[in-house]
């Protein structure tokens, strides 16, 4: 049986509405009604994990789901050994170094030495000031990023900016883009290598739709 | 005081060593009878010889505090082939050794200390054997290996075969930091990754089509002859053919995968995977391949100087067979065993005494250390300790009190 992880949150809706394209069925996942956190496919022939937007490459890197979707930045972030098998397109957004509108830095180059730089995505923001050769005091929080700055925490925050609201309603502005990030459909290396049709048909169906 | 090992060590109970020894000795009689010779190696070495000239990611490597980089063993492979290339360089080749021991891998994760992975492995290295014929007993070693092993329809054993020559005509224009993205890239399956390595359009289709290929190995070969003028397919031809027979009768499904590629970069020919369905997720239970060039790297003035060789993993064999069930002697009941107790403080003697007495005649006997009132409390302590007999020796006549 075919097992696909998919993320809870922003992604779910279009993840389900790829899959039924795709020919699998998960709609039940979204029912306001439903609480199972594994459901089976209409079909019966799969059956889908709901899981954590940042949990969706743990189940696929460990081979208890065959497939996932997960947002390119938590690929990037966590770099765990999983296949990416397809851009869906969907859950655009951009991984942006912000700061406050009044901060006089409006490059990330400019930025001071060894300041400090909040993020939920430490990993992705280490590789870029690494890039740029630029020392910073790198702050893991799990949340409400955007704090970061207009508390004096940080001078800067790495974060994902879909349509940019919630800077501009906390007075940050987004100075310079790490990447762009959308919704990825990635799979178990060793699954996919052992596959006898079914996962690569599923792929194919899919890369059709998003054709 | 710290009562649990170091994160991600585990300790291993009887009935774990019991499974192990059980795995481990079964492989090793296959080894023996094709005239391997056990070898032990260090667990410690120079951090040099354990990256293996770059193919071992040294951020993998368990470091030690000492006055020079040393670092704890990620694969046996390496110490090996430094000790064919040393104190066993005056041996006649082929050269055929076989282990069993344990490796250790550093796993880092962002932001938290790395945990340390131990795994017992059991494996062969045949050095100095030419290519066609040492990669043929290799495959054939390999399948004799594990028919030995309890496996059935229900963990459907694959054996993933590779070469990394196949790709070679395509590959060998880019320049060498792009062919091992390339070779990564297909390695993982990244179909994404491997489109945004710039590659020229028509290549990169190419590669997409051969990361979708694989299957029946003389079918995958008659695909690859036709748009694919590689000198090993021949050779692939007739090692496949050389142990088809075999693998049919030991329900081995062979594929020949041109894409895959063992976790590390050690191997520059044939490479193998044998893969198992798990009860949750499927399970790489042997992998291996020919490392001629790391042998050249500790044999630098040897002619011949070439090397193949596999390893299982022992715990994740064992795993396999728990989910199945166990492997065949668990759970049966241990042979009669005897518990020994005394009376009196001064019969502990006569007591050791009997103990040895059944030692003598092949009876598994303990001890009980301190002194019993009566048989029946004995009786109480053997049934509650497994064992089904009880020798309760009491006061000695004339002795103390």
């Amino acid at each position: 049986m075919i097992t696909v992880a998919l993320p809870k949150g922003a992604l779910l809706k279009d993840a389900v509405r790829r899959f039924a394209a795709a020919g699998l069925d998960f709609s039940a996942i979204t029912d306001p009604d439903n609480r199972l956190l594994m459901v089976p496919s209409a079909c019966g022939s799969a059956r889908a994990l709901l899981v954590r937007n940042g949990d969706v490459p743990v189940y696929v890197a460990y081979g208890q789901a065959q497939l996932g979707v997960v947002g390119y930045d938590v690929l990037r972030e966590q770099q765990r050994p999983v296949a990416q098998l397809l851009d869906l397109g969907f859950g655009g957004c951009r991984m942006a170094v912000a700061v406050r509108e009044s901060s006089p830095y409006r490059r990330a180059a400019d930025l001071p030495p060894h300041c400090r730089v909040a993020s939920k995505f430490t990993r992705c923001a280490a590789e870029y000031f690494d890039a740029l050769d630029l020392p910073v005091d790198l702050i893991h929080l799990t949340g409400s990023v955007e704090l970061g700055p207009l508390t004096g925490v940080s001078e800067a925050i790495v974060d994902l900016v879909a349509t940019g609201r919630t800077l501009r309603d906390n007075g940050l502005i987004a100075i310079e883009d790490l990447f762009h990030s959308t919704a990825r459909l990635v799979g178990h290396p060793l699954a996919l290598r052992l596959d006898d049709g079914r996962l690569q048909e599923l792929v194919q169906a899919m890369a059709g739709v998003t054709a | 005081m710290a009562l649990q090992p170091a994160a991600g060590a585990r300790d291993l109970l009887p009935r774990d060593v019991e499974a192990n020894r059980w795995i481990a000795d079964r492989l090793a009689e296959v080894y023996q009878r094709w005239g391997y010779a056990e070898v032990m190696p260090p667990s410690i070495e120079r951090l040099d010889t354990l990256e293996a000239g770059g193919a071992i990611d040294g951020g993998e490597v368990l470091r030690v505090v000492a006055d020079e980089p040393l670092g704890l063993r990620p694969e046996l492979t390496a110490s090996i082939a430094r000790a064919a290339g040393s104190r066993l360089a005056a041996q006649p080749r082929p050269l055929r050794l076989h282990y069993r021991g344990s490796r250790f891998l550093a796993e880092r994760r962002e932001g938290e200390p790395p945990r340390i992975r131990e795994d017992l492995q059991s494996g062969v290295e045949l050095m100095g054997a030419p290519s066609l014929a040492g990669d043929a007993e290799l495959l054939r070693l390999l399948l004799d290996a594990a028919g030995h092993l309890p496996l059935g329809a229900a963990q459907a054993p694959t054996l993933l075969i590779g070469h990394q020559g196949l790709l070679q005509p395509l590959l060998a224009p880019l320049a060498a930091p792009l062919q091992r993205s390339v070779r990564e890239a297909l390695a993982r399956f990244d179909r994404l990754g491997l489109a945004l390595l710039g590659l020229d359009g028509s290549l990169l289709r190419r590669l997409d089509d051969l990361l979708q290929l694989r299957g029946e190995p003389l079918a995958v070969l008659d695909h690859l002859s036709r748009d694919l003028d590689s000198p090993v397919t021949a050779d692939l031809r007739r090692l496949v053919t050389s142990v088809q027979g075999q693998a049919a009768a030991l329900e081995i499904r062979l594929q020949l995968d041109p894409t895959f590629q063992p976790p590390f970069a050690l191997y520059d020919g044939l490479v193998l995977e044998l893969a198992c369905r798990g009860l949750h997720a499927p399970v790489v239970i042997a992998s291996g391949g020919r490392y001629d060039g790391l042998v050249r790297r500790f044999s630098p003035g040897e002619a011949g100087a070439t090397g193949v060789g596999f390893c299982f993993a022992i715990e994740e064999v064992r795993q396999l067979l728990s989910e199945a069930g166990g492997w065949p002697g668990d759970g049966d009941q241990p042979a009669a065993a005897s518990l020994v107790a005394f009376g009196r403080p001064g019969t502990l003697e006569a007591a050791l005494d009997r103990l040895q007495q059944l030692h003598r005649q092949g009876v598994r006997a303990e001890l009980w250390p301190t002194p019993c009132p009566d048989a029946e409390a004995a009786g109480a302590i053997a049934r509650e300790r497994g064992l089904d007999r009880c020798e309760w020796l009491g006061p000695v006549m004339g002795g103390p009190a």
